[in-house]
């Protein structure tokens, strides 16, 4: 195993280790705590806050077994990228404007901080460089990566 | 009606005298709404000088007060938790308190949130607080807000801020059945309805 395979295999099981944490902290609540740290973060309509509270953390959960599995590695991978640097703008939006909001990243109660910006820009960069690593096909196609010999 | 309501709700919770009109009440009994053994309790940890709740008090305290404390159905605890990069809102804090001794805590905080641009600015609380008294309860609560066991009430409000893990404000911390749900900003009213009546259908 080469050293660019290790990384994408750390990467994507810690990666989906956070994703199915995250889902499972918010589905072993009520929907509706989710629904009201959402909506503190006042971007959405209600209808919009309560779709995405009761999709999310399902959405979550997928990822994150994709991730842990390495099924469809650059689908998901994009995917997760994209959604976690969504997560962290809005966070950081909220955090220059000084809203005194939950994170909701997993569970509730966390207010946002320098602490949560810095783990989730972390994610951030672990995820773009799984991304990254997952098409390189030149060195290891995804199959391979995703499903070891 | 409501007022009249609440009256009774608290003078019912502390075992028929007036919580509000008691010197000698404990400080928390002070900032109490509501009866006791309702299934709900919520602490809301408040800080005066704080847009988000103003935002709370306003948009979703009342209503919830209406709906759910004046029927039985939460006990509402006021618990005071002044920011330390808000200048006058201990000094708020401890005046609304103050106000609470006298059975004037509920027009200390209308007052208090309705003007609080004003009185974050030139920070003159006392005046905004005994604007809203008659000048006997004025001459009280000006006293009062410089007493040691209201300080204290505020500081032991800030520490179970703390041991309850309240880091922003506002915060409530929802309890039912041994079961606590911790809910930071300004909630939506309609999601927090929907939410307690979750709880009290469980």
């Amino acid at each position: 195993m080469n050293w660019r395979r290790s990384v994408v295999v750390i990467l994507r099981l810690a990666l989906g280790a956070v994703f199915v944490y995250a889902a499972w902290s918010k589905l072993r609540q009520s929907w509706l705590l989710f629904a009201m740290a959402i909506d503190a973060y006042g971007l959405l309509p209600q209808w919009a806050v309560i779709t995405l509270a009761r999709a999310l953390p399902w959405l979550e959960l997928v990822l994150g077994i994709l991730l842990l599995s390495g099924l469809w590695l650059r689908q998901a991978a994009t995917f997760a990228t994209a959604l976690l640097v969504m997560f962290f703008a809005i966070m950081l939006r909220s955090y220059a404007k000084g809203l005194q909001i939950d994170c909701a990243c997993f569970g509730f109660g966390e207010a946002i901080s320098l602490k949560t910006l810095l783990r989730d820009g972390l994610l951030v960069l672990s995820s773009m460089a799984l991304t990254a690593l997952a098409f390189r096909r030149s060195e290891c196609s995804a199959e391979t990566i995703a499903r070891p010999t | 009606m409501n007022r009249l309501l609440l009256l009774l709700c608290c003078t019912l919770a502390i075992g028929g005298v007036p919580s509000q009109n008691s010197k000698s009440a404990p400080p928390e009994i002070v900032k109490t709404v509501g009866v006791f053994t309702a299934p709900i309790a919520i602490e809301v940890f408040s800080d005066f000088q704080c847009p988000s709740c103003k935002l709370l008090y306003e948009k979703t305290l009342r209503p919830l007060t209406d709906d759910y404390v004046a029927k039985g159905k939460v006990y509402l605890v006021h618990r005071d938790f002044p920011l330390p990069q808000h200048a006058h809102a201990r000094e708020a804090a401890c005046y609304a308190c103050a106000a609470g001794r006298i059975g004037k805590y509920e027009a200390a905080c209308d007052v208090l949130f309705r003007q609080q641009e004003a009185w974050a600015a030139d920070g003159k609380v006392a005046d905004t607080v005994c604007n809203v008294l008659s000048p006997s309860e004025a001459k009280q609560v000006r006293a009062l807000a410089k007493d040691p066991q209201i300080v204290a009430s505020v500081d032991h409000d800030l520490q179970l801020g703390a041991a309850a893990g309240v880091q922003k404000t506002p915060t409530m911390v929802i309890t039912y059945k041994n079961q606590r749900y911790p809910v930071t900003g300004a909630v939506n009213y309609d999601l927090l309805r929907r939410f307690l009546d979750q709880l009290l259908t469980k």
